[in-house]
């Protein structure tokens, strides 16, 4: 049993993670980050683990109802600064292209994992699923992902390989 | 495993896997390149936003704060009230106070005189 500023202390920064690439905004992210733990403190601790299955349960919620209300009323906003998006962003806006197109739950169980780091155990009680259906929608995701970021994934290899290579210079 | 790539994942997200399985998924160059790419898809989806510092919020808390101040200042507004009383009434309940003023009954005498 956790309280809530522990819970706070202890996942706060995977929760903000995972609202960053599931909304796609860094202030959506914040506010929405503030808002589960606001909802945390209003109820009892409801948890035997270490609650981060919980508070994803809370969270995936709350990015579920972000989208709906966003598909009834989409921010033009986002549309205003495509063209001015400096290069370096171009990867982000991609990935959340990419990730705004899974299915939902496809989705969440990918961001879980690959941004905050929960267990196919957490995961799988957060999302109401089995832990063999987890690993299975992860991997899934992983391969569609991989082919619509063939673009990102290569200029990443190719930019690990030339570190690499010159980490092996400086050390010759 | 439903397919023979899955293991590769559960050995990337640090879950129970056969190494068998591994062994067989990685002697093929797909699944070589599945786990590069899969390492560089991790890099590229971390979310570069940084959380700003917050502290918990504990509304619960505070409103349980509130409601002790005003317990203890009802407390301090009875108590007070009490011994403020106390010292005032000098003289026991029972008896009547002593006089502060002392009127002489004079007789009465009508303006015409006595007939």
């Amino acid at each position: 049993m956790a309280d809530s500023a522990g819970l706070f202390a202890a996942h706060h920064h995977k929760v903000f993670k995972y609202f960053c690439r599931a909304v796609g905004r860094g202030d959506t992210a914040r506010d929405l980050t503030q808002e589960v733990f606001l909802r945390v403190s209003r109820s009892p601790v409801a948890t035997n683990g270490d609650g981060s299955a919980w508070l994803f349960r809370i969270a995936r919620n709350l990015v579920l109802d972000h989208h709906r209300s966003r598909s009834r009323h989409p921010e033009p906003s986002a549309l205003i600064h495509e063209a001015a998006r400096p290069a370096h962003q171009d990867v982000s806006a991609a990935v959340n292209e990419a990730l705004g197109a899974l299915p939902d739950l496809d989705r969440d169980v990918f961001l879980m994992r690959e941004v905050s780091g929960l267990g196919y155990d957490e995961i799988a009680e957060a999302c109401e699923l089995t832990a063999d259906a987890v690993r299975s929608r992860i991997h899934r995701t992983r391969v569609q992902l991989r082919d619509q970021l063939a673009a990102p994934i290569a200029t990443s290899r190719t930019m690990a390989a030339t570190r690499s290579g010159r980490t092996r210079k400086d050390d010759q | 495993m439903n397919t023979p790539y899955e293991v590769i994942s559960a050995f990337l997200d640090d879950e129970p896997f056969d190494p068998e399985d591994l062994a067989r998924a990685l002697d093929d160059p797909t699944g070589r390149t599945l786990l590069i790419d899969s390492l560089m898809l991790r890099r590229i989806v971390q979310p570069t936003d940084v959380m700003p510092p917050m502290t918990a919020a504990a509304p619960a808390r505070r409103f349980g704060w509130r409601i002790a101040a005003a317990a203890a200042m009802f407390v301090m507004a009875v108590t007070g009230g009490y011994l403020v009383g106390e010292r005032r009434s000098i003289a026991p309940a029972d008896e009547a106070p002593p006089p502060t003023r002392v009127v002489q009954a004079v007789p009465f005498t009508p303006a015409g005189g006595v007939r």
